[in-house]
């Protein structure tokens, strides 16, 4: 976003911000989380079964930055401190959880 | 035009009420850090789970209890109540309050549809043997999926209080950060589900 639009959007009422980004990344979720319940359903079948966790885990993973950075707006023009934040938490969340599975 | 001034100053998110004042952007801060401590108390909820889950103690697994189609349906519910809350806050952004109410209270409705899927599901375990007693896994399932089960309660308490506020005082300065991080949590305990439909009701297909 350029200092330019900015200063546009404040000058007259904002622009609106449009549904169309949010539906997309709804979509891909709903085809991500099908997708998911398809491999485990045909369990074998479409993916060897060792592959299974690793490929539904990527699908949960990419969910997760959709929500974060279109639903949530992450990664908006100033949102800089809400990123660090999150990611520090999930950071300790990641060591936290695999320390104890680990255990 | 006070705002006015204060938006342009610092140029925090344009198009944004509830970024707007110097204490609307504080609390979505103080938000984020606070999903980021949530993270971690999830995190440690997950890895027990994880852990213990095949410690049953000769009562029913994952496999023989979860159905998943009711997971199915009970994701598809929480799918769409993040996408519906997402379109409350852009109609709250444009000023429009009617619709704005409009999607809030179908994500209000969602996530009790969700909640009444999860307590049935839990009475019916129940009735399997499947309890916060009987097994290490028993223990760490409920400790896990109730935890989220007690956050969708929450959140739908808070935001159908929120909606009352806002029928209330319309749409304002002060209320848009207040439903604007209610929104982020909603969207929070959306992504729990993600990680739990595919660590726990999945992953116990899977063995």
């Amino acid at each position: 976003m350029t200092e330019n639009q900015h200063s546009d959007n404040h000058a007259v009422s904002p622009k609106p911000e449009s549904a169309v980004k949010h539906l997309i990344s709804f979509l891909i979720m709903i085809i991500l989380t099908a997708a998911a319940f398809y491999v485990v359903i045909k369990s074998g079948s479409v993916v060897a079964e060792h592959l299974i966790l690793p490929l539904i885990l990527v699908f949960a993973v990419i969910q997760v930055f959709l929500q974060l950075f279109t639903f949530m707006h992450l990664g908006q023009k100033g949102s800089a401190y809400y990123a660090i934040f999150i990611m520090l938490g999930i950071v300790i969340a990641v060591i936290s959880a695999v320390g104890i599975i680990l255990m | 035009m006070a705002t006015h001034t204060e938006a342009s100053r610092s140029p925090h998110m344009p198009n944004h009420l509830e970024t707007a004042t110097f204490e609307g952007r504080n609390k979505v801060l103080g938000f984020w850090l606070f999903l980021g401590a949530e993270t971690v108390l999830f995190a440690c909820l997950f890895g027990t789970y994880l852990a213990l889950r095949h410690q049953t103690m000769g009562g029913p697994s994952g496999h023989e209890l979860f159905d998943l189609k009711l997971v199915g349906l009970a994701t598809a519910f929480l799918l769409t109540s993040s996408l519906t809350s997402v379109l409350a806050i852009l109609a709250m952004n444009q000023l429009k309050k009617k619709v704005m109410m409009f999607w809030l209270a179908v994500t209000v409705l969602l996530g009790l549809a969700f909640l009444i899927l999860e307590i049935n599901e839990f009475i019916h375990y129940v009735h399997e043997g499947h309890t916060f007693t009987s097994s290490a896994f028993g223990s760490s399932f409920y400790a896990l999926v109730g935890t989220h089960g007690a956050h969708v309660t929450f959140g739908i308490i808070w935001i159908s209080t929120l909606m009352l506020q806002a029928a209330g005082r319309g749409i304002t300065e002060e209320m848009a950060p207040k439903l604007f991080v209610a929104s982020l949590y909603w969207h929070f305990i959306d992504v729990v589900w993600v990680f739990i439909f595919t660590l726990v009701y999945l992953l116990g297909k899977v063995g």
